[in-house]
């Protein structure tokens, strides 16, 4: 019997849950620390909601889009001004917090009522660490429905389902 | 025992147990922070800068550090002078880093030229993203550093910087 399940049996020490995660307690799961959603509106446009866990922020300058099938057209992203963070190794770049809403000009096909949305991102976390880039998809209706991502996975992780 | 004696001797007691579980669930999360050696650790073979596919078991017998890193993580590159100094003050006693890039390799060979790198790097993508899950790595973040002894057994796991003075703390007793 361990030492935790003598104390359980002595009072409460069995309703204090032992650590949850071994290597990282308070840290959260990058999907859960970076979310996203997307809807297409009627005016072709995308818009994407970005939502950033506090303590956590991701790299302007890391989104990429990129919009299946090929003849769907996609304009350039607008992405609004980021808190420009003056950094130790890259020098000033520009972070996102908090929520953060991107237009992308799109245009559906003719005939098609869907498009697939990707999403690449790569952010940190305030407590000294940083996520592989994530590598989300999402489908757009034409319905105009806001769309999650499929999912979360990391970049790394798809080279496997390639 | 009346009742307020009881109720009192169960707080003193339930309080008591609370703070002790507390205690020893730090105790338990800090022993966790070293899984379980995976098999065939020193099987695992990552390709080098030059591409030739190299296993950790090359520096079977020394004390290894395995630093999981990659030129886009800040965090990564503000340790890595420590761990140059470390490596030139504690080689010859047997010390060996080990850079795990999950980066492009050649990122990885001008960043490793510019700092000076004097340890081995090894480059991958999934497959050191799969190490680093098997060492207890389950967030996929970077840094992350292994400390393995002279047997090859993990002996800790650190998410996140790790800092100079306490590193050559840990492995000072594991280069006796």
């Amino acid at each position: 019997m361990t030492r935790r399940q003598w104390l359980c049996l002595a009072g409460l020490a069995c309703l204090v849950p032992a650590g949850a995660q071994a290597a990282a307690p308070d840290l959260l799961e990058p999907g859960k620390a970076f979310r996203i959603s997307a809807r297409l509106l009627p005016e072709s446009h995308i818009l994407v909601r970005l939502l950033v866990a506090d303590g956590y922020y991701l790299y302007r300058d890391k989104l990429r889009f990129s919009i299946e099938p090929a003849s769907a057209q996609l304009g350039a992203p607008q992405l609004p001004a980021g808190t420009v963070k003056d950094d130790e190794f890259f020098g000033k770049v520009e972070t996102y917090r908090g929520e953060i809403t991107i237009r992308i000009p799109a245009r559906l096909p003719p005939g098609a009522d869907k498009l697939n949305l990707r999403v690449v991102s790569q952010g940190c976390a305030d407590a000294g660490i940083c996520y592989t880039p994530q590598d989300q998809r999402l489908v757009l209706n034409a319905m105009g429905d806001e769309a999650l991502p499929a999912p979360p996975r990391s970049l790394l992780d798809s080279l496997e389902g390639r | 025992m009346n009742r307020l004696q009881q109720l009192f001797a169960f707080t003193a007691v339930a309080l008591l147990a609370l703070a002790a579980g507390l205690y020893f669930r730090t105790g338990e999360v800090e022993s966790a922070t070293a899984p379980p050696t995976p098999p065939g650790l020193m099987d695992a073979a990552l390709a080098d800068l030059k591409g030739v596919k190299t296993p950790l078991g090359t520096w079977k017998g020394k004390v290894l550090v395995i630093n999981f890193w990659a030129t886009w993580c800040a965090p990564c590159r503000k340790e890595i002078p420590a761990f140059i100094r470390m490596q030139q003050k504690l080689g010859p006693r047997g010390l060996q880093f080990v850079g795990v890039a999950i980066d492009e390799k050649d990122k990885v060979a001008l960043y490793a030229r510019e700092m000076g790198i004097n340890y081995p790097i090894l480059v991958g993508e999934l497959d050191a993203v799969e190490l680093s899950r098997s060492l207890g790595n389950q967030l996929g973040a970077l840094p992350f550093t292994v400390i393995v002894d002279r047997a090859g057994k993990v002996v800790k796991t650190e998410l996140g910087g790790v800092d100079e003075a306490r590193l050559t703390q840990l492995i000072q007793p594991l280069l006796q």
